[in-house]
């Protein structure tokens, strides 16, 4: 079966502003592929492009089969999307909502089975503006699924929900990879990715930096581990840093973070150098890396190499 | 079809259900309806001459309003750009929410109407007309609302918007403030505004010629009608995040309002700045029917020794003057329930009451004139007194300073002119019959300056002192 996304060298710019900058990925059918990176780093604008929001300047998108810059209709007719910041009238109820956006497709879903299976049967005649954080982002979700959608966009889908909202559309996420819906899932929450997705790219300032199954980005970089120690005196960070294999120190009073290359070596010369300081450890913990550490590596080594990044104003700033 | 069907309704019942909305778009043209039926309570019958005004209030308040509040407070919430991901052209939510507003305005229209026919209006008499012209009136203003949701950026801004087009279409185009009331140069400027031509369109199928009266005015609204719903299709914008100022394409404003220039420059050019007076004002239903048919209405004085129409050649003159018939039982007869003389309507000064400095040199004027000015002194004598009538009835609708002074001076002439008898019976007649005749209403020859645009607000002013002089001379008020 041919990918479900295709997309090759994708190029957006805002002004002076190259908000995606030479983007290529594909997901394949049944995936559930996260698309990660920090604020303004252009995975909206990735996505707007293929659900037919912008305008791409260049680049080629196909999305189930379709090219999406020369049929965007046709690529809507088999795509559902749960926007970031949906909202709808605030008089209007879910079941309407649903019946309403439902009536847009050749091929709809009754509202009554949607209002099952997103757990809104409670609220299915009450007014938008009577509905929990949750509840709204449900129905948000639930709309995307109106037209049997071959593919699912869900872009920061848990962004502003509580713990329990989240557990709950990590659940509906779940079920849906169960029931064998290709998803292309946006989130700066990097361990509902690592959790979630079978595939992620990670996109910073416009560009694909990583990409690969979570386990295979983590064990890429497993050189990598997080440590953190509490002494019985606050460190001097900077000849903490000096500690072969050391990088990235936080020191905050008597709390150091960092992470190391070389585990062993680290942690000998940290318990000579502690020796000589006469300071006790008081906690020590090493730790393997999360996807949550490659991202910081990655975006920070972006960073490094010296890119002008763009501003987080500029992508929101989305003209046109 | 099924969606544009499916989002017609739910904005329908969306709008039922927001009690802001209901306020604005029922409640306060309703409160607009009473504030004139009260302000003009006198007016028999009442309201029918002020229909074109208060439904074009209701339009554009549901217009210039409603419709761009419900489009920029969706489009901030991003209901606009969820719709934006379906698969349906955003014209066709964009027609659906012009076709729901439609429906909004039509339905406060008939509300207006059938509180208005409640409070004792009669029904109009060009109702296919009507609709038609009310069609045209919404049109008209839903393109201006789309331009307001094009301009603003944000629902506050919307309401700004909408007050820097409302008040002045209010006060100085003619929907609110009688136009003939204003100076010359606001009636120019009236000519501009869209406002005017709403009114003089759905206030002919009141008191008009219906559609055949309302040709420039349908031309006038369509025209701006589709200029606006062309601007505000092109420069539609579906997301929060695209300002005005940073959106292209901004030239598409330019036919919007060259619509309303080209529209004031052909009214120039057709000279149709002056009030229009309707040749054919249909008499109230209310009212008796006429005894003689000269519905006819002039501007100025009908010259004496005009030559005498062919059609007044084919009616026989009657063989006896036609108010010697009426009995003392029709003057008691009279309704004299009429408004105070200190009020703003048909006001009238006491014996003893002096003009101000600046009024006394028009109502010297008019007292050195008015036994010679030739529609009071030539002719039969109930021209002559309904001629008369107009003096102090014309000043009166247009509520010049000078209203009140001119009354006394008419009625001192007529006095001084008729035996009481006589005149008791002429007034008694001009007040049983207050649609016959033609309606002067233009008393410059006699140094006051302007014109009523309303001719039946003029004869019903005419009816008021006929009264008034009724009551004096039969002591019903005395002196």
């Amino acid at each position: 079966m041919p990918a479900h996304v295709v997309v090759r060298d994708l190029r957006k710019s805002y002004g002076e502003v190259e908000a995606v900058r030479g983007v290529s990925f594909k997901i394949e059918p049944g995936e559930i592929f996260g698309l990660l990176g920090p604020n303004g780093a252009g995975k909206t604008t990735t996505v707007e492009c293929l659900v037919g929001l912008r305008e791409p300047d260049s680049g080629e998108l196909e999305v189930c089969g379709v090219d999406a810059r020369r049929n965007p209709r046709e690529v809507k007719q088999k795509i559902g999307v749960a926007l970031q910041t949906t909202s709808l009238q605030d008089k209007i109820t879910p079941r309407e909502a649903l019946r309403l956006f439902g009536s847009f497709y050749r091929d709809r879903v009754a509202p009554e089975v949607l209002i099952e299976r997103f757990a809104l049967t409670e609220k299915a005649d009450a007014c938008f503006d009577t509905l929990s954080g949750g509840q709204r982002q449900r129905l948000a979700i639930a709309l995307a699924f109106v037209n049997r959608p071959q593919l699912v966009f869900l872009d920061e889908p848990t962004t502003g929900l509580d713990p329990q909202a989240r557990r709950e559309l990590h659940a509906a996420i779940a079920r849906m990879k169960a029931d064998g819906y290709t998803v292309l899932f946006t989130t700066h929450y990097l361990d509902e990715a690592e959790h979630l997705c079978d595939r992620v790219a990670i996109i910073d300032r416009g560009r694909i930096v990583a990409e690969g199954r979570p386990r295979e980005l983590i064990a890429q970089s497993s050189a990598v581990q997080s440590v953190t120690l509490v002494t019985s005196r606050p460190l001097d960070g900077a000849k903490l840093a000096a500690l072969p294999g050391v990088s990235a120190v936080v020191a905050e009073g008597t709390e150091s973070r960092f992470q190391t290359s070389h585990a062993t070596a680290t942690l000998g010369a940290l318990t000579a150098w502690l020796g000589e300081l006469r300071t006790e450890v008081v906690e020590l913990r090493v730790k393997k890396a999360s996807l949550e550490d490659v991202f910081l590596k990655l975006t920070r080594e972006e960073s490094r190499a010296g890119f002008s990044p763009p501003s987080n104003e500029a992508e929101d700033q989305k003209a046109g | 079809m099924t969606a544009l069907r499916t989002h017609l309704g739910i904005s329908l019942r969306l709008h039922f259900r927001n009690k802001m909305a209901l306020i604005y778009g029922y409640l306060f043209p309703l409160i607009f309806l009473v504030a004139f039926y009260v302000l003009y309570r006198f007016e028999k019958p009442p309201l029918l001459r002020h229909m074109g005004e208060l439904l074009t209030v209701a339009v554009l308040g549901g217009a210039c309003f409603g419709l761009p509040t419900t489009l920029v407070s969706e489009r901030e919430r991003g209901v606009w750009r969820r719709y934006r991901l379906s698969p349906v052209p955003t014209w066709q939510f964009v027609a659906s929410t012009m076709l729901a507003r439609y429906v909004i305005i039509l339905s406060a229209g008939l509300l207006q109407l059938g509180a208005a026919l409640a409070l004792g209006m009669t029904f109009p008499p060009h109702p296919v007309s009507l609709f038609v012209g009310f069609t045209f009136v919404a049109f008209a203003f839903i393109g201006l609302g789309l331009v307001i949701a094009t301009l603003a950026d944000n629902v506050p801004a919307v309401q700004a918007l909408g007050q820097c087009i409302f008040l002045p279409m209010l006060i100085i185009g003619g929907v609110a403030v009688s136009l003939a009331s204003l100076p010359l140069w606001a009636q120019h400027v009236s000519a501009f505004f869209p406002g005017r031509y709403a009114v003089e369109g759905l206030q002919a199928c009141f008191t008009g010629r219906g559609f055949a009266g309302m040709h420039f005015s349908l031309l006038a609204l369509g025209l701006i009608g589709v200029a606006g719903c062309l601007a505000g299709a092109k420069l539609f914008r579906w997301d929060a995040q695209q300002r005005f100022a940073a959106r292209t394409g901004k030239l598409w404003l330019l036919p919007a309002f060259a619509a309303w220039i080209a529209v004031g420059l052909l009214a120039e050019w057709r000279g149709r700045i002056a009030i229009p007076v309707d040749k054919e004002i249909v008499a109230p239903a209310t009212a008796p029917a006429p005894v003689t048919p000269t519905p006819i209405i002039a501007s100025t004085p009908p010259p004496v020794t005009a030559p005498i129409p062919p059609a007044r050649l084919l009616t026989p003159p009657p063989p006896d003057p036609v108010w010697m018939k009426i009995t003392p039982q029709d003057t008691a007869g009279l309704d004299y329930h009429v408004p105070p003389d200190q009020g703003n309507v048909s006001p009238f000064a006491a014996i003893d009451e002096d003009p101000e400095d600046f009024m006394k040199e028009q109502v010297t004027s008019v007292r050195n004139k008015i036994a010679t000015w030739p529609p009071g002194a030539e002719g039969d004598d109930l021209r002559c007194v309904r001629n008369l009538l107009y003096v102090a009835a014309v000043p009166d609708a247009i509520q010049m300073p000078v209203e009140r002074y001119l009354p006394r001076v008419v009625y001192e002439h007529l006095i001084s002119t008729y035996p009481k008898e006589k005149l008791t019976k002429i007034l008694t007649y001009i007040a049983l019959h207050p649609e016959e005749g033609m309606v002067v209403d233009d008393i410059s020859d006699l140094g006051v300056e302007g014109t009523a645009g309303d001719p039946l607000v003029v004869r019903e002013r005419a009816y008021l002192y006929a009264i008034k002089f009724i009551a004096r001379l039969t002591g019903r008020v005395p002196e």
